[in-house]
């Protein structure tokens, strides 16, 4: 069994609401879960299913930060909740509130349908092509590429976003247009318009220039603010927009 | 009759780590007419540890670099366990497999200040040949991969977890895989006509442990019902520096990256003290197995902190230095309440990776035709040890290599086989029965197996702590199988799938106990205290082969076959050598 470490006071108790549910509606719960030390939203929720609610529902993998599929609303915010500690987002003796990730589908209590989300990552072009190489050849070598160069550096910029949905949850525009791409599948779009070894410049900026695409952003920035990697998709949308008005400018795009 | 839905496809892929992901895009490429159906635990590219690789991607690229060295270096890591024509595949076909992940799928890896690609030091290996994409290099190969995926017909089965490999009525091939749909919480069975297994092991049963929360072994749980043999399984590798943050907390066995003791981090014991110059000449640069195993000596010997653990001190590098050269790490630090820059961390060894596994051939088939594997769920490659980057390097060339074999076989020789219905039956009952008894809390159970298996088949082994394993494993089976879950919603219902990786993970630790109860010597990362003694290669090695034979695991072993090389002989000419 394992012990409480000096200098932990387990005794003392976080009150917990949880949205309980499915498609059809649902409704929040309390729970009283022990207060520890060191303790993520996660934790929380793990506490939460294994002693109290074993029909819990909710998903998690990394457990560190990479796989992008624990995000939830926690006190009125998504957040990537296996890296949110308790004490980030409550002060002692205030309440936590979780509900599963807006704008998405629940499928139950703390787990939503990510489907939407990567079916518009791919609408949005957001699947690398090589340059000069039909689907199936490979270059034989790596393309040469400074990593000082403008381009890596915007393409480095988005690049490692984990798919987590935080910022998709928190955009207005996806809440009115369920059609709007969003802004992790444009972050991706700007990162290949941005990568010399693309060969799809043309299709991606003619994928993201409709109605549902850049143009529909009005630049609040909340993807920006909210999202745990600290990507800005806001300045890449902007970038978007800026390439897709030089580029009708100069006749490139039809 | 349990109400079961039925599908079929060419090939059902079980997985979207490194290994499912590859061989799904090299099946449908080979040949685009085949239907290619994905079924993965979590969702696709979200669930497994390729994406949490942090290093980087072994392979010989530099001038200087060679197959040959890489080779031999993986063989001096595997204590010449390996199986070496695996070996030989993995070092040349990374060759081919790191370019086509640049060029063909789009993975964008970090580049020297000339455009060229950037090739970074690992331990345990002459020469600097590990590719990255800063130090979250799984993340730009997953999220690659999965992209590829969306975008090319291949079906998704997300949120279904694979419970049986199930043979045909004749028993001569397999006919496909019983599958749990985790969200409605109803049976499928999907057939197919090559089956890969891609579910990338995954030492979940020791208390303290990196891999993603999906994985609990279910592969090699599987393949070892259905007949198969596994290999090495005593063969497990602990990181030496997990994080220590106190109990109940998932941060608790994650990772804190090498590079930290490679920069000149110091381990420290409870009272302060720097202990690694009293085990080996490198201090905390010493190579993983040896940084464990003294660790575990120090908290043993009871030299800890509050928590238990050891601490990692960083700051006498300069904090800002080190906020600097370690960003991710020092922001992850702090996120779970501790700063690493400028104070310590409390660390504990932690399981990492499993060296053994199902027994399969480079093209990825196995005794069982029609099934195929790859990835953490085989064993053969590392042989004793793994090198750090060599595990991505496996799950992508041998999944990519697995791809093109199946696309081959199916047309050749593939068929929608009958299954046997009884055994299918079988398979649906065993994994109902629980809803049949009275509901217990499972964490006590999942507490025991944890603390069982890192006492007593952890890092240091000996005969009476093993023996005490065993019997304790067939005590906490026992008491599983006596383990009701509350039925009612069955759909994402957790604490059935918690109760079904308890059983997977309590099989899968019997032959890890097995194996290390037969191996009666000290190798690699498998270290007996009371045999701590490497027995003489010259005179021949064996490696251990585990099956289960009515509920019983057997233990075998078989030779190693030098096939290229015997212990001692080199590929390298001795100049090259150096
Ligand atoms: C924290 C960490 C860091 C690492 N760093 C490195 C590194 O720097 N370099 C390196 O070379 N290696 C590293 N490794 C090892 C490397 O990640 C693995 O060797 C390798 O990627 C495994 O690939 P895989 O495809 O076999 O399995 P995984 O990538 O783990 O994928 C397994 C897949 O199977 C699914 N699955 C599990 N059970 C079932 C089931 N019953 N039914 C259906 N699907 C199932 C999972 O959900 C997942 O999608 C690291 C590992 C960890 C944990
Ligand atoms: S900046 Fe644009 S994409 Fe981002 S939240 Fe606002 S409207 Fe949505
Ligand atoms: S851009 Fe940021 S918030 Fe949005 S999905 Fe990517 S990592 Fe998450
Ligand atoms: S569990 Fe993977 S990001 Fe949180």
């Amino acid at each position: 069994m394992e012990t409480v470490p000096k200098g932990e006071k387990a005794q003392d108790t976080l009150k917990v609401r949880v949205w309980r549910g499915d498609a059809a509606g649902g409704e929040f719960r309390e729970y009283a879960v022990p207060a520890r030390e060191n303790q993520t939203v996660l934790d929380v929720v793990t506490q939460i299913q294994r002693e109290q609610e074993p029909d819990l529902a909710y998903r998690f993998a990394c457990r560190v930060g990479m796989c992008g599929s624990c995000a939830m609303e926690v006190n009125g915010r998504a957040r990537w909740t296996c890296r949110t500690h308790v004490k980030r987002v409550a002060a002692p003796g205030e309440a936590l509130e979780i509900r599963p990730l807006a704008n998405l589908p629940v499928i139950r209590d703390l787990a939503t349908d990510m489907a939407p989300f990567f079916d518009k990552w791919a609408r949005a072009g957001g699947t690398f092509q090589p340059k000069d190489a039909p689907d199936g050849a490979v270059p034989a070598e790596f393309s040469v590429v400074p990593p000082e160069s403008k381009q890596r550096r915007e393409a480095d910029a988005g690049i490692e976003c984990i798919g987590c949905g935080v910022c998709y949850a928190s955009c207005d525009i996806v809440a009115w247009n369920p059609d709007y791409l969003g802004p992790a599948a444009m972050n991706r779009a700007w990162t290949l318009v941005n990568d010399v070894r693309d060969g799809a410049r043309r299709e991606r900026l003619e994928a993201v220039s409709g109605d549902a695409g850049c143009h529909s952003c009005h630049s609040t920035q909340s993807c920006t603010e909210r999202c745990p990697k600290n990507l800005d998709p806001s300045s890449a949308i902007a970038g978007l927009k800026r390439t897709l008005f030089w580029d009708s400018l100069w006749g490139r795009l039809r | 009759m349990t109400h079961i839905e039925r599908r079929s496809t060419d090939i059902l892929i079980l997985g979207s780590g490194g290994a499912g992901l590859l061989a799904a895009l090299h099946a449908k490429s080979a040949n685009p007419e085949l239907r290619v159906t994905v079924a993965v635990k979590g969702l696709l590219g979200k669930s497994g540890c390729t994406r949490m690789v942090q290093g980087g991607y072994n392979v010989a690229l530099a001038a200087g670099d060679s197959a040959e060295r890489h080779f031999m270096d993986t063989l001096d890591g595997g204590k010449w366990l390996n199986d070496q024509d695996l070996a030989w595949t993995l070092v040349t076909e990374a060759q081919t497999r790191i370019r086509e992940l640049e060029n063909r799928w789009g993975c964008f890896f970090d580049r020297n200040p000339d455009g060229t690609i950037h090739q970074k030091a690992f331990a345990g290996q002459t020469f600097d040949r590990t590719v990255h994409k800063g130090d979250l290099t799984g993340i730009e190969i997953i999220n690659r991969l999965a992209e590829q995926v969306w975008a090319r017909g291949i079906e998704r089965l997300e949120e279904h977890r694979a419970i049986a490999l199930i043979r045909s009525a004749d028993g001569a091939r397999i006919s496909g895989v019983l599958l749990l749909d985790i969200r409605r919480g109803g049976f499928v069975f999907v057939q197919a006509k090559a089956v890969l297994l891609g579910t990338g092991g995954g030492p979940t049963m020791y208390k303290y442990h990196t891999p993603s929360g999906d994985k609990s072994c279910d592969g090699m749980a599987m393949a070892l019902r259905a007949g198969l043999e596994l290999r090495d399984m005593e063969m497990v590798q602990f990181h030496p520096t997990g994080v220590l943050a106190g109990p109940g907390t998932r941060m608790t066995g994650t990772i804190i990256e090498e590079g930290l003791r490679g920069a000149g981090g110091y381990l420290l014991d409870g009272s302060g003290q720097r202990f690694m110059h009293n085990y080996d000449p490198r201090g905390e640069r010493a190579t993983r197995d040896i940084v464990s195993r003294s660790m575990e000596r120090e908290i043993q010997a009871g030299r800890v902190n509050a928590a238990g653990g050891l601490w990692l001190e960083m700051k006498h590098l300069g904090p800002e230095k080190v906020a600097k050269m370690f960003k991710g790490m020092v922001e992850r630090c702090a996120d779970m309440g501790f700063d690493l820059a400028g104070d310590r961390v409390p660390v504990v060894p932690t399981a990492h990776y499993m060296m053994g596994g199902v027994v399969f051939r480079a093209d990825g088939s196995t005794a069982l035709p029609g099934l195929f594997a790859a990835g953490e769920d085989t064993g053969g490659v590392h042989g004793a040890n793994r090198l750090g980057g060599n595990g991505v390097a496996n799950s992508t060339v041998f999944g990519g290599l697995a791809g093109d074999a199946m696309a081959r076989f199916v047309p050749a020789e593939g068929e929608l086989a009958p299954p046997d219905e009884a055994a299918l039956d079988a398979a649906m009952g065993a994994a109902l029965a629980p809803f049949g008894r009275r509901p217990q809390p499972l964490g006590p159970l999942r507490d025991a197996l944890a603390a069982l298996m890192w006492d007593k088949a952890g890092i240091l082994r000996d005969a009476a702590g093993l023996a005490e394993a065993r019997s304790g494993l067939d005590a906490l089976e026992a008491e599983l199988h006596a383990a009701g879950v509350a039925d009612g919603m069955r759909g994402f219902n957790l604490s059935w799938a918690d109760w079904l990786n308890l059983e997977s993970l309590i099989l899968i630790s019997r032959a890890i106990v097995a194996a290390a109860e037969a191996r009666q010597e000290s190798r690699g990362a498998h270290w007996r205290e009371d045999f701590p003694h490497t027995q003489d290669d010259a005179a021949g090695l064996h490696h251990t082969l585990v099956t289960l034979e009515e509920g019983q695991v057997r233990l075998s072993w078989r030779e190693v076959a030098f096939t290229r090389l015997r212990p001692g002989q080199s590929l390298l000419t001795p100049q090259a050598a150096e």
